[in-house]
């Protein structure tokens, strides 16, 4: 049996290769936080069960805390951080600004990742849609309805 | 979570070779290696320390197990990698098993089904309170008893719970089921073997630490459904406490081949979240079959299914449920 | 004495009725605010302005701080109900190379008495050195006899979980606040709250309405866990905290370590859910801020999920046996209560003032115990008591109602003396359609839908230890400063709308620099009372500082410092427009790189009906009606809630979008406690099966109805900004107000929370309705 020791990867984080060296039990969400500082990506339950951790591997939302991170090695994440255009931001973002779908905001990154997710996909979702994308999302401050608003409003915007 | 070697090998017969016990986390307080699919379920498992493996082995680098495919006889091959939301997804289980489209589209959340994979869902362990607890030692593992019987058993089963009163956690197989899907197993010589999903799954009564016919050292590689007959119709119902992302309260997969006159000839009725493994409601095929469908033939097959049921203290309320779910589903599929 | 001065204020409910009072107020206190109407961004829907951060991720939370040399913290906690530490032996863990400091939190002999109970803490280099430390430790405990399930704490000769010495008396959160209580067995109490005769009230009724209600442990569930990073240095010491209260833990920290306030400073920027459990250090902090003492490093100590769900706190779960009665004509002539709640190891398991206040009734009693279990210790919970309170009042009243076959809106109209609740009535009924209200359960088929109500009851906090300053700097920017932090709700925002107001300026012309020590002391964010507290000095500063701004600017325009007015981006004169500086310009001209007013909470104008401590309980309660639609399927016992009509008033509404959005979240909290979420404990093993959020199931966005928010404008002349909160208020009438509904859709009153498939299936069969 081999020794478990650091293993080498490669993972393309919002457009720039990151090489990485870490033990095969660090999850992707740890990797994110820890490794490279990108704190936007939130740990909730850390079991999948609240989606604050969602990011998108190779452009579909994941939760980062159910993967490890050697598994994303050679491919594409997109976390918060990454996700506006310099200044410019998504419109999910401005979105959700302006309908103010975020209170607390720990779980705003989550949510603006699979609402992003969901425009890129489906660029004309209804409510219903809107809600199925964000099913998997917890917010206990209760923003969903200005959520639903925020990503209708988005799509809006974008078309 | 402890520290463990990783390998993701480029074939199956390596896979299958470099683990002992091999399938998605059926190595529960072993030591051993185990093989990751999506690795949803293993990774809780691992945090909760309930697997300390020392190798796990991701099937990831194994090209062309997340293929799904029809033969030329019209029947479907859907890897055994494929992800939850790619197989919803798929144009041709969308149109000729759309229970099985449904059953997927309620699984967990949309993150979590883009990456967990059919296989995986299978073979994941039960979501049980007290088998996910590291602070009960029960009797799946290894244990001295089942704390449900006489604890907390609001989601337990209501079927087969003499010693273990786990529901079998995959919503998908409750359809799979109805549908009669066949698994594909390799072992680590290259051989393979085809059993319907229905005999995968194994009882407390047959093994308590193991919920599924998995040797050592073989991987499932594929689920097969077959093509269906004309006249077939189908539906699939779940009921959570909660509307979405939810584990279900009961689940139902209602399979129907109806004859041109109307007539059900065939009838499939499973029950998820009922019994161990999923269950095949007999006694209510019994009632449809031979009978033209109609809302006194459901009613009088959705009590045939709940025959028999030995409720816990606390899910009693289930009989109820179920009986409404077996009923709409029976409707639903009728048409 | 302050010297005074008369002032009229608008006093009403806006658009209803609007009259006048007339206040003596301190000359120095700015001139009466006209409505909302006239204001230039007081009451607008302003976006949140640290909105950006929060969705770029950029928001640093306490678990996002990174410290150079920072270690990571564990605690090892019982894993047992009831258990006497025998052995504690971390000399092996010690010794592994990762480990830098542990702490013992317990002794060989002590008496753990919940699972989850801290036992020790460790700092290493890594949170899974951590973990793999803890593991090391050499451990033994010797499990004891426990009790976690109230009703079997309270049979004779369950298992003490407290002895005379340990028992906590009184109650943290001041429900009830009565000390030395008797105990008796695991129950302290009663603490009794009595007015009139209600053995007497009760026998004159014409009517009388029993009924005993349920309510589970509810749990905070933060998205955030409870989290700090503690760094203690020779020169002082600075935590960063997850907390709702940054003043007040600078004072627990300054207390417990001897150290001077000038040496302790608490910083929280992103803080991600408090819902009252993060108002205090709590023993993980001071674990902490040991180590890092200990250490001379920065420790970083966060709860993971398990944790915060047994040992973070939680909303008391309560059993009220209720009797109410009454004349024909619906007057109350008894409310008399018997409650029993748990707080697990502490007290605190009341049932609030809901019952007490809400209604007329001469002949009043309360009975309230608190019932010890081996569980994690409760404290308050948006809403605390009343929240519980309200559930069976509620459902009492519409009982009542029933049997006096009064209208429950009517029979609201004749108890309850509130003119501001009777306004919400009437709006609340208008738009869920009361009119069409079908007799209970008249609809037939499987799924039966229904409409029903209930009432919200807080009281108006105001913190009055608050202070916050504004500065202008020479080049026109402007900063407002305090240490009241930003939970969630928006305070900064609502802070740059005030000071914009004064100014002449925009909301994001204003820097806001908030949850920091350094800065005045804001108040706490629990108690719905942070904008009341916050938002009069904080206008009050902001004149100030102007007027030294309108002395420079006067100068310039040839005009004296009070005809010097704000408006636009300029300061003009009052009576000649034409003649202004640009604010900018006028800044130029500061003497000094900056000017600075700091203003505290003065009392309200009209007093105060309660004084404590720093804080104090204003004249009018706050008020809030919610109506619900639902749907329930008796077939599977699931109940969808369709569409709920908030109605609430919180004074000067500062912000309708923020405002909004709270109320939102009262209503969504409300739904999952009334339908979804419980503690579970296995009453063999004393332990919490569902300590995650796989099975502890919280309202998702599917369980979400159409929400109805208005929100008054109810205007009363009592500070410079008349503002009051509304947090706590939009989750109290929310489960009691669905639990009416799904009486008025299937004829079946359910009694007990939440109310699951379980509960309604259990509840027909036993009706035979199914």
């Amino acid at each position: 049996m081999a020794t478990p020791t650091k293993t080498a990867i490669t993972v393309t984080v919002n457009g720039r290769p990151r090489h990485l060296e870490l033990e095969a039990r660090t999850t992707l969400a740890e990797v994110l936080r820890d490794g490279l500082g990108l704190t936007g990506t939130k740990i909730a339950c850390d079991r999948g069960a609240c989606a604050a951790c969602t990011v998108w591997l190779n452009g579909r939302p994941v939760c980062s805390c159910m993967m490890l991170a050697i598994d994303a090695d050679g491919q594409a994440v997109t976390t918060i951080e990454g996700l506006a255009q310099g200044e410019a931001l998504h419109p999910v973002q401005e979105a959700f600004i302006e309908h103010d779908a975020l209170q607390c905001g720990f779980c705003t990154p989550g949510m603006v990742m699979s609402s992003a997710a969901l425009l890129e996909r489906d660029p004309h979702p209804d409510a219903g849609a809107v809600r199925d994308a964000l099913a998997g999302h917890y917010c206990r401050c209760g923003t969903y309805p200005h959520v639903v608003a925020a990503v209708l409003a988005a799509a809006e915007r974008k078309s | 979570m402890n520290r463990f070697a990783y390998a993701r090998p480029g074939t199956l017969a390596e896979a299958a070779a470099e683990t002992g016990l091999v399938s998605e986390a059926m190595v529960a307080l072993s030591e051993g290696a185990v093989l990751m699919a999506g690795g949803i379920d293993l990774l809780d498992l691992l945090k909760s320390e309930l697997v300390t493996p020392s190798l796990v082995v991701s099937l990831r680098g194994v090209p062309g197990l997340d293929a799904i495919a029809q033969d030329a006889a019209g029947n479907l091959a859907i890897g055994a990698m494929a992800t939850l939301a790619s197989v919803a997804e798929h144009a041709l289980v969308r149109a000729s098993y759309p229970a099985l489209a449904q059953a997927l589209a309620g699984a967990a959340s949309p993150e979590l089904r883009n990456v967990a994979t059919l296989g995986g869902n299978l073979l994941q362990r039960p979501h049980c309170w007290y088998f996910r607890s590291p602070a009960h030692h029960c009797l799946r593992k290894g244990g001295g008893h089942c704390f449900a019987i006489r604890g907390e058993s609001q989601y337990h089963a209501i079927f087969d719970n003499q010693a273990c009163a786990i529901v079998h956690p995959s919503t998908p197989a409750t359809a799979l089921v109805a549908l009669g899907a066949d698994v594909e197993l390799h072992d680590a010589e290259g051989a393979a073997r085809r059993l319907p999903l229905e005999d995968f799954f194994v009882r407390p009564g047959d093994d308590l630490q193991c919920e599924n016919a998995l040797r050592p050292r073989e991987v499932l590689t594929a689920v097969h459904l077959p093509r269906l007959a004309e006249g077939t119709r189908m539906a699939h119902l779940r009921q959570g406490e909660k509307t979405g992302f939810d584990w279900p309260l009961a689940d139902v997969a209602v399979v129907l081949v109806h004859d041109p006159d109307g007539t059900c000839h065939e009838a499939s009725v499973v029950l998820g979240a009922a019994a161990p493994v999923p269950r095949r409601a007999r006694a209510a095929e019994q009632v449809l079959k031979g009978r033209r469908i109609d809302a006194m033939v459901a009613a009088d097959a959705a009590r045939a299914a709940l025959q028999g049921a030995t409720p816990l203290s606390r899910n009693d309320y289930k009989l109820a449920l179920f009986e409404a779910l077996v009923r709409r589903a029976i409707l639903a599929a009728a048409g | 004495m302050t010297e005074t001065r008369t002032e009229t204020f608008p006093s009403g409910i806006v658009g209803v009725g609007l009259g006048s009072v007339t206040r003596e107020i301190p000359v120095s206190e700015p001139p009466p605010w006209p409505p909302n109407a006239d204001l230039t961004w007081i009451g607008r829907p302003v976006p949140r302005l640290n909105g950006r951060s929060k969705v770029t991720g950029a928001t640093r939370y306490t678990v996002d701080v990174r410290l150079p040399g920072m270690l990571y913290a564990r605690l090892l906690r019982s894993p047992l109900p009831c258990a006497e530490l025998r052995r504690l032996d971390t000399t092996e863990a010690a010794a592994r190379p990762e480990v830098r400091a542990i702490l013992p939190l317990a002794k060989p002999g002590d008496r753990l008495r919940y699972a989850g109970q801290p036992v020790a803490a460790v700092a290493a280099l890594s949170l899974s050195d951590a973990a793999e430390a803890l593991a090391a430790m050499d451990v033994e405990f010797r499990p004891l006899p426990f009790v976690v399930d109230m009703d079997e704490a309270r049979a004779p000769g369950a298992p003490a979980v407290h002895d005379a010495a340990s028992a906590p008396a009184g109650h943290p959160s001041g429900f009830p606040a009565a000390p030395g209580l008797p105990l008796e067995g695991n129950v302290r109490g009663p603490a009794v709250v009595r007015r009139g005769d209600p053995a007497a009230g009760l026998a004159g009724a014409d009517v009388v309405v029993e009924g005993e209600y349920r309510t589970q442990v509810h749990t905070h569930a933060c998205l955030e866990p409870h989290a700090i990073v503690a760094d203690w240095r020779a020169d002082g010491l600075t935590v960063y905290i997850s907390t709702q209260f940054t003043a007040g833990v600078r004072q627990e920290l300054a207390t417990a370590f001897g150290l001077p306030l000038s040496r302790v400073r608490v910083v929280v920027d992103g803080m991600g859910g408090g819902f009252g459990a993060k108002s205090q250090l709590g023993l993980y902090g001071r674990a902490a801020v040991q180590l890092s003492r200990a250490v001379g490093a920065p420790v970083y100590l966060a709860f993971d999920r398990t944790e915060e769900q047994v040992d973070a706190g939680n909303r008391p779960g309560t059993v009220q046996r209720l009797r109410l009665g009454a004349m024909r004509d619906g007057t109350l002539s008894a409310l008399a209560i018997e409650s029993f709640g748990t707080a697990g190891v502490t007290v605190g398991a009341g049932i609030g003032f809901f019952a007490e206040r809400l209604y007329s009734c001469a002949n009043f009693e309360t009975r309230q115990h608190d019932v010890f279990v081996n569980a994690g210790p409760g404290c308050a919970m948006r809403g605390p008591g009343n929240t519980p309170g309200a559930f069976a009042v509620e459902q009492a009243v519409d009982a009542l109602a029933e049997r006096l076959g009064i209208d429950p809106l009517v029979l609201r109209d004749r108890i309850d003396p509130s003119p501001v609740r009777r306004e919400e009535r009437r709006i609340g009924a208008e738009r869920i359609g009361w009119s069409g209200r079908h007799r209970p359960g008249a609809e037939t088929g499987p799924v039966k839908r229904g409409i029903g109500m209930a009432q919200s009851l807080w009281m108006s906090n105001v913190q009055t230890n608050v202070a916050c300053e504004v500065r202008i700097l020479r080049d026109g920017s402007v900063e407002a400063l305090s240490s009241v932090q930003d939970i969630g709700t928006g305070v900064g925002t609502v802070m740059a709308q005030v000071v914009a107001e004064v100014l002449g300026l925009r909301p994001q012309d204003i820097t806001i620099r908030i949850g920091d020590t350094e800065f005045p002391p804001g108040g706490p964010s629990y108690g719905s009372r942070t904008t009341a507290s916050i938002t009069p000095p904080l206008r009050t500063a902001a004149t100030r500082v102007l007027a030294q701004l309108a002395r420079e600017a006067g100068r310039m325009l040839n005009a004296a410092p009070d005809e010097i007015e704000a408006s636009a981006g300029r300061l003009q004169v009052r009576t000649d427009p034409t003649r202004f500086l640009a604010f900018r310009d006028a800044a130029a001209l500061l003497r000094t790189d900056r000017v600075s007013a700091v203003e505290s909470r003065l009392d309200d104008y009209g007093g105060f009906r309660r004084r404590m401590p720093d804080a104090a309980m204003a004249l009018e309660d706050l008020g809030g009606v919610q109506f619900a639609a639902v749907a329930v399927d008796t077939e599977t016992g699931v109940i969808r809630v369709e569409r709920v009509v908030a109605v609430h008033d919180c004074g000067r509404p500062m912000n309708q979008l923020l405002l909004e959005s709270q109320v939102q979240g009262g209503v969504l909290m409300g739904i999952s406690y009334a339908l979804l979420e419980r503690r579970i404990m296995d009453r063999r093993t004393g332990l919490m099966v569902n300590a995650d959020l796989e099975h502890y199931k919280l309202a998702g966005i599917h369980d979400t109805p159409e929400i109805e928010t208005v929100i008054l404008e109810n205007l009363q002349g009592n500070s410079a900004t008349d503002a009051y909160g509304i947090a706590e208020p939009a989750n109290i009438a929310t489960a009691p107000a669905i639990a009416n509904a799904v009486y008025n859709a299937i004829g079946v009153r359910l009694t007990s929370l939440p109310m699951t498939p379980d509960t309604v299936l259990a509840a027909l069969a036993r009706t035979g309705r199914s």
